[in-house]
């Protein structure tokens, strides 16, 4: 094995044999110092929250990886390879150039099968809300589609007051029977004020509020195709466990629709409507 | 808790039902333990393997385990150096198989040889002639690699990943892992062609010996060629064979039939390389030590038939078929080829072990006979309970495949 | 030092068939000298382990023309590639430059039998059971050999024991080589019949060498190039001629 261990030769096929082998056996270690190395200066920088999402993203069926922009029509066939940042992507504004819906007012609503979202606010794929405040702080909240789906959360562990908000990593958690659900954060940001369900916002955050840190967010006309879309997959998801529950047949989303078929697996339901692994 | 671990979206049966299919195997892999037992602590007398019959059950499977486990290292290559992505549905699970049947091989190489705790002699100081010292260091690395590759499967899982340390690391493994598939696949090319090296190179085995091309024999191209072969076709049969007990549609069938047309593809250059080699071989390799190749197969029982039933029953007709885009289409057809092309290199390792050795060379000696002890059963046994156990914790706790979650969801369409 | 200014040897050997009576004293004395444990109750012939090994071959015809042959077969002591050499992963088998005998290091073997799958005469052994010697046999060991552990091959040395000794005594003597008659494994001295000739291959004189050159001289499955350095010698034609590979029954 080295040269002072008895029968090493000096010969080119043995040179070449442990040559090799301990080049592979290098490669190998490399790898495993490099893996960790990174992992550590992640960790350091805090950049875990981002690479969960990148991972879990990435584990997203691929029906749930559509552009936004595939779903108001806009692009024929569009998946998204930028985990839903559009801050980042190269093709957004080639389609904002042709069209770029905007807010509306405070009465203005988009109502489908008993899903109300009041269209003054953006709004995040994994259902969070982000509302303007007039003491230009923001409030951040869980939209009707995901609080009528979890219904009433039986803990909420929000983050504390003065600590970072990473857009697309955890917002807050939410326990609901024996689900622990992860919500994204829509936005960056710095909170404020702790809320609940009860206030009907759970964050308020201070943030740079500049359009381009909202670009990712949905708005406007898009919210009526993207609903739609919403409705449909919870119903696959539904439908493929039992047949029991359906929207097909003109129902409305209820409150606390667990309730209607508590045997489904809800975990998995939820966890797929809300963008996690 | 264990709710807990369950991958999120998936169904898996109750836990109950879990350990009531656990419990056999871990009978099996018990009564397996105490003959490795018997071996270890009171001698190798408990096999009936003899003077003769130097290799028997135990390296004939490993031989063909790894042949088999060839399905982690190719699909790797496949998707991380050529990049077919299609291969992300399967590629975990071929990473399991392949870790079973690597540390199963190893496991019981380590029982098979008298002095077991020597092992580490081969690498200190190493004959680099002999192509066991290749396989040694090559199946030691390679080992590693794929505990290496799993690692991110299990750090993936829905408990552990919820620890920034595992998920990050995970993340940062998954990004180097095209580095590993190359290693990998350079390691199994040497290991996998020094299993057949092995035999190839024994001059005072006609029936073995092959020319050599370059500093190996012809048997070391052929038994990379077959494994890189079967490989697909084993990944194929595994998950169907996973879809068919969990009674649930895994990953789509069009990389089914992907698997099959690269096995079918590879079958056929092999069995046409095996065929000239085989060829080579009677009419010059085998007479020119004074053996008629004839001969062998006019000794005891095995005559051409054996050669007729791998080459091909179970070569030239699961390739054909896995090629002709017709017949793959049929999912009957497919399995059927893919495990016909499985059992023709199950043949091919028996024919190179155990007809090798039965086979005499002196003028005085007779064809030999040889059968497994419980002993040596019982801990092959045990290798395949320990697989189906390893196997069912990570379908059951981890994402073996990774379209099962889109397909139940779609499942209705 | 010694062996350094020692001369070159190829030690060989010459068995003479026509007058091996197949008695099995050659197998007896090897196991005495070599330290071979007394066999297991469960041992079988293909368990058991005899450096040396006397087999019986027919000429397979009717009586009366039917003929019998007794080979006794130690190893063959292959001189090129010696297949259990190139075989071993940890360099367990060498080939003593100095006497071309074929060594098996016990110490260092594996026990992973590939030696003796390689080997064509099937002259190698493994040790399956722990070797065991009834209460008291123990004092009839061989103090120069030193028995081996279970899990491992072995096989004929040509009495290493016996080269040993020869060479301690042509040191005590003030001689860099050894005298012949100093060195005689222990099956070419125990031979009731004289069969088994022993002596150096290099010394064109020695009595095994001129042996071996006779025309009635043969090796056993000589075209597998191995070079045995181990000759056989018969006056009946079929048993020279069927010296090279095995026989359809």
């Amino acid at each position: 094995m080295f040269p002072w261990i008895y029968e090493f030769h000096w010969s080119v096929g043995h040179l070449v044999f442990l040559g090799l082998f301990f080049s592979v056996a290098a490669i190998v270690a490399t790898t495993i110092v490099l893996a960790l190395r990174r992992s550590r200066k992640t960790l350091a920088d805090q950049g875990h929250e981002l690479i969960q999402w990148k991972t879990e993203f990435e584990d997203l069926p691929a029906a749930v990886r559509v552009c936004r922009h595939q779903i108001t029509g806009e692009a024929k066939e569009r998946t998204c390879h930028n985990e839903f940042d559009c801050r980042s992507c190269a093709g957004h504004p080639q389609f904002l150039a042709r069209r770029s819906p905007a807010l509306a007012s405070a009465q203005t609503r988009e109502e489908c099968y008993g899903v109300v979202l009041p269209l003054d606010r953006y709004y995040h794929r994994g259902h969070t809300w982000v509302k303007a405040e007039k003491d230009g702080t923001y409030t951040i909240g869980l939209d009707d589609f995901g609080a009528k789906m979890v219904g009433t959360p039986d803990a909420v562990e929000l983050p504390e007051v003065g600590s970072t908000l990473t857009a697309n990593g955890t917002g807050w958690t939410m326990r609901k029977r024996a689900s622990s659900l992860r919500i994204l954060a829509p936005v960056d940001g710095v909170v404020v004020e702790q809320g609940g369900a009860d206030k009907g916002w759970y964050l308020r955050i201070r943030t740079e509020a500049n359009e381009h840190a909202f670009r990712h967010l949905l708005r406007g006309e898009e919210i009526r195709p993207w609903i739609l879309r919403e409705l449909e997959r919870l119903e696959y998801a539904l439908s493929s466990d039992k047949m029991g529950l359906s929207l097909a047949d003109g129902g409305e989303l209820m409150p606390e629709m667990w309730k209607h078929d508590p045997d489904i697996d809800w975990d998995g339901v939820w966890g797929t409507m809300l963008l996690q692994a | 808790m264990d709710k807990q671990l369950i991958p999120r979206g998936l169904r898996r049966t109750s836990f109950t039902n879990f350990l009531m299919w656990l419990v056999p195997w871990v009978l099996m892999l018990g009564v397996g333990l105490y003959a490795i037992y018997l071996c270890l602590a009171e001698g190798l007398f408990h096999t009936n393997m003899d003077n003769r019959f130097a290799f028997g059950l135990w390296i004939y499977l490993d031989l063909t385990v790894i042949a088999l486990g060839a399905g982690a290292f190719f699909t790797g290559f496949l998707l991380y150096i050529l990049r077919r992505d299609e291969l992300k549905s399967v590629i975990n699970s071929a990473v399991v198989v392949g870790l079973i049947c690597y540390s199963g091989a190893v496991a019981v190489l380590m029982v098979d040889v008298g002095q077991p705790l020597r092992a580490w002699f081969t690498f200190w100081h190493p004959n680099t002639h002999s192509m066991l010292t290749e396989v040694t260091f090559c199946l030691t690395v390679y080992l590693t690699v794929l505990l290496i590759e799993y690692l991110p499967i299990v750090l993936k899982n829905r408990k552990l990943r919820q620890i920034p340390r595992f998920m990050v690391f995970e993340f940062q493994l998954h990004k180097i892992m095209p580095v590993l598939a190359g290693v990998g696949t350079f390691l199994s090319f040497f290991h996998q062609g020094s299993l057949g090296g092995l035999y190839g190179v024994l001059q005072g085995r006609p029936f073995a010996y092959r020319e050599a091309l370059g500093i190996w024999p012809s048997t070391f191209f052929l038994f990379v060629l077959s494994a890189a072969a079967v490989g697909p076709s084993f990944v194929l049969l595994i998950t169907w064979l996973v879809q068919r007990i969990s009674r649930k549609q895994l990953v789509k069938p069009e990389v089914f039939r992907f698997l099959g047309k690269v096995s079918g593809i590879l079958l056929i250059v092999y069995i046409l390389l095996k065929a000239i080699d085989t060829l080579i071989w009677m009419n010059y390799t085998s007479p020119e030590s004074g053996f008629a190749a004839y001969m062998f197969y006019h000794a005891g029982s095995f005559g051409t038939w054996i050669l007729v039933l791998e080459l091909v029953v179970l070569g030239l007709v699961p390739a054909v078929l896995l090629v002709t885009p017709k017949m793959r289409a049929r999912p009957g057809v497919l399995v059927g080829a893919a495990l016909a092309a499985c059992c023709g290199i199950v043949v091919n390792r028996f024919v190179m072990t155990v007809q090798t050795l039965a086979l005499p060379t002196l003028p005085f000696d007779a064809v030999l006979s040889y059968s497994p002890s419980w002993e040596e059963i019982a801990t092959f046994l045990a290798v395949v309970a320990y697989g189906v156990l390893l196997y069912s914790l990570s379908y059951r706790y981890m994402t073996l495949f990774p379209q099962e979650r889109d397909l139940y969801q779609s499942s209705w369409r | 030092m010694e062996q350094a200014t020692e001369k070159k040897s190829r030690f060989g050997m010459l068995i003479d068939l026509d007058r091996c009576t197949g008695c099995g004293a050659c197998m007896i004395s090897c196991a005495v000298e070599n330290n071979i444990a007394p066999a297991e109750q469960k041992a079988t012939t293909r368990t058991g382990v005899t450096w040396i090994r006397v087999s019986a071959m027919s000429n397979g015809a009717e009586f009366p023309a039917t003929d019998t042959v007794y080979v006794p077969m130690p190893c063959q002591q292959c001189e090129k590639d010696t297949p259990c050499v190139a075989v071993c992963p940890q360099n367990a088998v060498d080939v003593d430059p100095q006497t071309g005998i074929v060594g098996q290091v016990p110490q260092r073997c594996l026990g992973c039998r590939y030696c003796m799958t390689a080997c064509p005469y099937h002259a190698r052994y493994f040790d399956w059971w722990d070797p065991r010697w009834p209460e008291g046999m123990e004092q009839t060991l061989n103090p120069d050999v030193a028995p081996r552990m279970r899990g491992v091959a072995e096989k004929c040395n040509f009495c290493h024991g016996r080269l040993h000794a020869a060479r301690t005594k042509a040191a005590a003597e003030g001689r860099t080589d050894i005298a012949p008659a100093d060195y005689v494994p222990a099956c070419v001295e125990a031979c009731p019949a004289h069969a088994i000739v022993f002596g150096d291959l290099n010394d064109a004189e020695s009595e095994v060498a001129r042996g071996a050159a006779h025309p009635h001289s043969f090796r056993f499955l000589v075209k597998l190039g191995t070079e045995s350095k181990v000759y056989y010698r018969s006056e009946r034609a079929w048993v020279r001629d069927n010296a090279d590979a095995f026989r359809l029954a």
